[in-house]
């Protein structure tokens, strides 16, 4: 009986905590139901607004389609459909079959008076464009706030900036050789000379554990990348004897307060258009489907991805990319055609000043 | 004209020697300057940047010394002249113009000897440097540059030298006029940048110092 | 044209109080011409109107037969030029000097140059600068003569000059004008120096002409009269009356100073109840001051 007693006591004792507990996990959830409610109520708030606002902003407003472009702006000397008509095929090229999912995007455009000093109401939708916008402003506008269609976020943080079409490819692809020139990277260098899989490595197509030392190869690059980009990062706290190390040349120390960084922090040694290149490749090689298999899977590892856009593989497509790029290198550094003889002219222009110098008139 | 153009040339020469030395000495060693110690092999992939940043630095005294040259040799070219009145130059058996001219001309002689210094100071910084994959050397592009910029600049300041105190007048009234006017605009709030339109009009497109508004690179992408 | 120079009604302005006015030059070919006048009276920039430096508002040169400054380029390599202040490079040595000269003038004479340095006792390596100023006169006598022009222009260019310097540099010049038969157009306030040396003399003074006369009418037609008796108007006299004062308080006569004065002119004197006590030669100094007196005083070209 006292065993029974005794098993019963040390139950109820040992199941307090557990009620109690279960209480607060109820408590939690119903605050949490209570929290997603009110989100609920709130997001469908905003949607009302969100039309309400968008019904204002088009209110009155045409409608232009050219192509699968839809832009809806109120009446105003803005050459839109000029622009459109110009923006359409470089649009179309880039995102290929997709493209004919952008009605689903349309532009809302507002046309206001160019002077900034005049009062206008505040809208929250749309793109305001002062009403004397040139053509060619026009159609850049088009081109680069386009929506890309179902971009998805895991591509948005690879490529880190949106894909839209480029006026200046060969401009975009001329800064990339730029960038693989004077990057101060050893993998960058070596991509540079020829080293496929240092491409892949550097425009983080291929494997991705160990960055710190697959893109900074040597100790000279870590300890420039800390000393010269994180040093007051590092400066204080627990990290500041390290960096002191760093600084004395410990290649450990500086590793490691390299990969001491948060996800995502450590710089890339490639700016993003380098990553636009490649997917402009990519998108080049695969035709027009080649957005929409691009964009169909976006789980998928990104050089799965790319490979699947392009139908090649990775390395071919990586080596099609540097070789797009070696080809865009810059023109060389000479002096344009007519500033010697703007030079000369000018010499000449001073010089016959001196001979007409009023000292030499009687 | 030869003999004549002989005797003003010596006598350019003696007034100008100095600088034209120390001119052809910094011509020489601003190229070979901009390359020494900058690429180091066991940087590796750092010295490119560093290289670059090296040479862009260095770049920037060309231009300076272009400048310098072009206002010196002006100067020596017309002092001597100007301390005598130019009587004598005036009493000289020949058109005035012509008398200019070979003091023009002296000028350009004696100023292909730091432009032919850029060149071979840079000539041989490039061939003795081992510059990083991708990046090219410019050596006759920057003298090129050069000469054009020294020629320009002397030509400017020869030419103002030449004028008469008249002349720098009016100048000066000029430059004045528009700082009054640029301020006058800025007090009436005005939306008038008369500076800027000077600057694009002297810097840009085919203005008078467009040659100086280049980069001056011996070694780039 | 038989003149070296020759100018007519030449005006000029130089600022607001300085003018040249009426200006008529002739100076004949192979005279050597003196030019004189006190300080500020226009000798130096009636020189650089005959060189060319200066434009006239109006009148005409002409110099060795050619109009000025129209031709001055061609003008200027006949004439040799030694202005009044050393004008030269100070850095460059009396060779050098010579040497950039030389190749201006088709007719330099390098001999001529040897010698002169010889004669003037120049060193070659000398700088300009360094030179005293007599050594500086010489040299630019030297680049002058060396040019062999026709004509020579040489404004005051002994003016400061120890007397050992300036009889150096004026037998060079009578020498120069002996060999080559040029004409010499010589600028000074000198009265003495140029009495030795000329065969004309032009007068200035305040812009304007005094007189142009050659030497020997000039120095030998210029007198002072001690003068008896003589009536307060004169009408008609034979020669000129520059100056005309009582002596020591009227019991003594007058003093007359008189130009264009030939010998047999006292009858003119008997003829109006007067006569003439005494008749003194003036030199050429004496003359210059009277004619300027008496041109300051009547303010008429004579």
């Amino acid at each position: 009986m006292s065993r029974l007693l005794g098993v019963l006591l040390t139950v109820s004792v040992l199941a307090s905590p557990v009620q109690s507990q279960d209480s607060l996990i109820a408590r939690l959830r119903r605050q949490a139901d209570s929290l997603l409610s009110a989100w609920r109520d709130a997001q469908e708030l905003a949607a009302v607004a969100d039309s309400l606002e968008q019904v204002r902003a088009t209110a009155g407003s045409d409608t232009i389609a050219v192509g699968g472009l839809r832009i809806i702006a109120n009446p105003s000397p803005l050459p839109l459909r000029e622009a459109a008509e110009r923006a359409w095929p470089v649009i179309d090229s880039l995102y290929g079959s997709a493209a004919e999912d952008l009605p689903r995007y349309p532009y809302i455009f507002r046309a206001v008076d160019p002077d900034s000093s005049v009062r206008r109401t505040v809208l929250h939708v749309g793109v305001e464009l002062p009403w004397d916008l040139d053509l060619r402003g026009t159609s850049t506008v088009l081109l680069t706030t386009v929506v890309a269609p179902h971009f998805d976020p895991v591509l948005a943080d690879w490529l880190g900036t949106a894909l839209r079409p480029t006026l200046r490819p060969q401009d975009e692809r001329t800064a990339v050789f730029v960038q693989l020139v004077t990057a101060p990277s050893e993998a960058v260098r070596r991509c540079f000379l020829g080293d496929i899989v240092r491409c892949k490595v550097v425009l983080q197509v291929g494997d991705s554990t160990g960055l710190v030392t697959q893109w900074y190869v040597t100790p000279a690059e870590r300890e420039a990348l800390v000393t010269e980009s994180f040093a007051d990062y590092f400066a204080r706290g627990a990290t500041a004897p390290s960096l002191q190390r760093c600084r004395q040349h410990r290649d450990d120390a500086c590793t490691a307060l390299l990969q001491s960084l948060p996800p995502g922090s450590l710089p890339r040694p490639l700016g993003h258009a380098a990553r636009l290149v490649l997917v402009r490749e990519a998108l080049r090689a695969g035709g027009r489907d080649a957005y929409r298999r691009l964009v169909a899977s976006p789980n998928a590892a990104i050089e799965a991805r790319l490979s699947s856009a392009a139908e090649t593989d990775i390395d071919s497509l990586v080596a099609r990319w540097r070789n797009s790029v070696l080809a865009a290198r810059p023109r060389p550094l000479t002096l344009p055609w007519w500033a010697g003889f703007a030079a000369i002219g000018w010499t000449a222009l001073f010089g016959f000043c001196a001979l007409r110098s009023s000292r030499w008139r009687l | 004209m030869i003999a004549m153009f002989r005797a003003v040339l010596y006598s350019q020469w003696k007034w100008s020697r100095l600088i034209v030395v120390l001119g052809t000495v910094a011509a020489f060693a601003i190229p070979l300057l901009s390359l020494q110690g900058a690429a180091r092999a066991d940087r590796g992939a750092m010295q490119t940047p560093e290289l670059l940043r090296a040479v862009q630095s260095w770049g920037t005294l060309y231009p300076l010394l272009a400048t310098a040259l072009g206002l010196l040799m002006a100067i020596a070219a017309w002092a001597p002249d100007h301390r005598g009145r130019h009587i004598h130059a005036l009493t000289l058996p020949l058109e005035r113009w012509r008398y200019v001219l070979l003091r023009f001309g002296a000028g350009f002689v004696l100023l292909a000897a730091p432009i032919a210094a850029v060149l071979i100071g840079s000539s041989l910084a490039v061939l003795t440097a081992t510059l990083p994959p991708g990046l090219q050397a410019y050596p006759i592009a920057l003298a090129m540059r050069f000469a054009f910029a020294v020629f320009v600049a002397y030509a400017v300041f020869f030419a103002v030298s030449a004028g008469t105190a008249r002349t720098a007048g009016i100048l000066l009234a000029v430059i004045a006029a528009l700082i009054l006017v640029q301020v006058v605009a800025s007090m009436a709030n005005l939306n008038l940048d008369l500076f800027g339109a000077a600057q694009t009009a002297l810097l840009l497109g085919p203005g008078p110092l467009a040659v100086f508004a280049g980069r001056w690179m011996l070694v780039d992408v | 044209m038989n003149d070296a120079i020759h100018i007519e009604r030449l005006h000029y302005r130089a600022g607001r109080n300085f003018a040249i006015k009426e200006l008529d030059l002739h100076v004949p070919t192979g005279s050597i011409y003196g030019f004189l006048g006190p300080n500020g009276s226009g000798k130096t920039t009636t020189i650089r109107l005959i060189l060319g430096l200066l434009r006239p508002l109006s009148g005409r040169i002409t110099v060795l037969g050619l109009p000025m400054p129209e031709q001055h380029a061609r003008v200027l390599g006949r004439v040799g030029y030694v202005p009044e202040q050393p004008h030269l490079d100070a850095t460059l040595t009396v060779r050098e000097l010579i040497d950039f000269q030389a190749a201006f003038y088709p007719r330099w004479d390098r001999t001529q140059a040897d010698e002169l340095i010889q004669r003037f006792e120049l060193e070659g390596d000398h700088l300009f600068g360094r030179l005293s100023k007599g050594q500086k006169a010489k040299l630019m006598i030297l680049l002058a003569l060396s040019q062999c022009g026709d004509l020579l222009v040489l404004d005051e260019p002994t003016d400061g000059l120890d007397p050992v310097v300036r009889r150096d540099i004026l037998s060079a010049l009578i020498a120069y004008v002996s060999e080559r038969g040029a004409t010499i157009f010589i600028s000074s306030h000198l009265v003495h120096e140029l009495e030795r040396v000329c065969d004309w003399i032009a007068v200035m003074d305040d812009g304007r002409l005094v007189t142009e006369a050659p030497m020997e009418k000039l120095k030998h037609g210029t007198k002072r009269l001690v003068v008896l008796g003589a009536p307060a108007e004169i009408v008609n006299p034979p020669f000129r009356v520059l100056t005309r004062e009582s002596a020591n308080g009227g019991g003594a006569g007058e003093h007359w100073v008189v130009g264009d004065w030939e010998p047999g002119m006292t009858s003119y004197f008997e003829g109006v109840g007067a006569s003439v006590r005494d008749v003194i030669d003036l030199d050429l100094e004496d003359g210059f001051v009277e004619l300027l007196r008496s041109f300051r005083k009547g303010g008429t070209r004579r």
